[in-house]
């Protein structure tokens, strides 16, 4: 019955952005999370070695850093070093509620 | 010979596009309306032919509606964007509207205020004619804050330009204050005047508003005309990139910057400095930051990028993308975070004009 299931579509769906902090260590494998099980763990990973990517590339420009935090227009993503790996926090944001025009804060 | 506007509907159920297409073909001024039932399809469309209006559904396979959102904000900037989907979520109806779209509509509700639904599309393919705000922002937003004033109004003004936001408050007619761009008040007034285009609609007072502008509207407009001429008419080119180069020194002192560099897109240009030698690795880390960033907000569909900051015992960074260049700010690490972001904004604007 496999077979079958080559010709069928995927189930259209909309991904809710993550919320919850996750550890990963220097090779990028996720430790532990509470980001929502519902969340595909493939984009867990996505986030970590980009993550890993800032930070190590932090290093080898020889500016180190101990935080990163990127900020999109409806979601956080903030991460602090680890000795080579990171505790990465995403906070999704609510654009509507903010107060101000001048945008989020750091 | 008259050109009609063309609408483009995107959703993955073909019934309701055909339902879809027939409502729609009651708008009075007849749109040519198109199908498509994937994203890719709809991006292709996009693409071969020059339309007025997107009409997107979010929940959508391989492609969802906020993943075409995202690349139709790039790619076309000038279209407008209707979101219709029955997902009752106020966080995707946050998140559409972090990605720039015009309108979201849950289906439902389309049906039961088909009116207002046709109206509202209606407007959007009128407005560029009707008064040709969007392409000549300029004059069309000095007759409206005239047209404000002169009518004693309270009201607020919202102008929305690509991705920047701006407010103007309005009491009795009198100007009292503005934000865009990190700035308030009198600044902010004068860096929306030269704004190139945009979008603006008026919003319900704020009668509490505390004043910060006090000159008039039309001392504060006789100062922008000057300046303009001033660039109209400049001096020599040395003194003008000596003043330049002044003006960008005291944004960086007022404010309070270890460094600043900016850095162009294409890598065969130098990047630009101030306070901080040998740039290589910085710019390295930069690009590959805002490369990631970016990479990252498309997977997400976490909606434009607004920065990236970085910090260790020594300092703060904080990358900002501006006007197609990438800007890197160095602060000192006892600087205020939640001002930050606006701090910077504020810099790399005068950097930038």
């Amino acid at each position: 019955m496999g077979f079958l299931n080559w010709f069928s579509s995927p189930d259209p769906r909309v991904h809710n952005l993550p919320s919850g902090s996750f550890t990963v260590d220097r090779h990028g494998k996720v430790m532990s999370a509470t980001v929502g099980a519902d969340f595909p763990a493939s984009l867990l990973h996505d986030i970590a070695w980009e993550i890993l990517s800032v930070f190590k590339e932090a290093r080898t420009a020889q500016m180190p850093l101990a935080e990163v935090s990127l900020d999109f227009a409806g979601l956080q993503v903030s991460a602090r070093d680890m000795q080579g790996g990171a505790i990465i926090f995403l906070s999704p944001k609510n654009p509507l509620a903010t107060p101000s025009p001048a945008g989020a804060k750091p | 010979m008259e050109t009609k506007h063309k609408i483009l509907i995107l959703d993955d159920d073909t019934d309701w596009l055909d339902t879809c297409r027939d409502f729609l073909a009651q708008l009075p001024s007849q749109p040519e309306i198109r199908i498509a039932a994937s994203g890719v399809r709809a991006l292709a469309m996009l693409d071969a032919q020059k339309f007025r209006v997107l009409i997107c559904d979010l929940k959508m396979p391989r492609m969802d509606g906020l993943q075409v959102l995202s690349i139709v904000r790039r790619r076309f900037p000038s279209l407008r964007t209707v979101v219709l989907t029955g997902l009752q979520d106020d966080q995707f109806r946050s998140r559409a509207y972090a990605l720039g779209v015009d309108l979201f509509w849950l289906k439902p509700d389309m049906q039961e205020n088909s009116q207002m639904f046709l109206d509202c599309i209606e407007s959007f393919l009128g407005r560029e004619d009707a008064d040709g705000f969007r392409d000549n922002h300029a004059r069309n937003l000095l007759d409206v804050i005239r047209m404000e004033c002169l009518a004693d109004n309270s009201s607020v003004l919202k102008i929305t330009s690509s991705r920047l936001v701006a407010k103007i408050w309005f009491h009795h007619g009198e100007l009292v204050d503005a934000a865009a761009e990190g700035a308030d008040g009198e600044a902010a007034f004068r860096r929306i005047l030269k704004w190139k285009s945009g979008t603006f609609e008026s919003l319900p007072a704020e009668p509490e508003r505390a004043r910060t502008i006090t000159k008039s509207v039309d001392a504060l407009m006789a100062e922008s005309e000057q300046r303009i001429d001033k660039y109209v008419n400049p001096g020599s080119p040395e003194e003008l990139e000596q003043q330049k180069l002044v003006e960008q020194l005291a944004a960086i002192a007022v404010e309070g910057a270890e460094f600043l560099v900016s850095i162009p897109a294409k890598k065969e240009i130098a990047p630009k400095s101030w306070g901080v030698k040998g740039t290589e690795n910085l710019t390295a880390w930069a690009r590959h930051a805002e490369k990631t960033a970016l990479r990252l907000g498309e997977i997400l569909s976490a909606g434009p990028l607004n920065y990236v900051a970085g910090s260790n015992l020594e300092r703060q960074l904080l990358l900002l993308p501006q006007n197609g260049k990438t800007f890197v700010v160095g602060w000192p690490p006892e600087a205020v975070g939640e001002k930050l972001f606006e701090q910077t904004k504020k810099l790399t604007f005068a950097w930038d004009s």
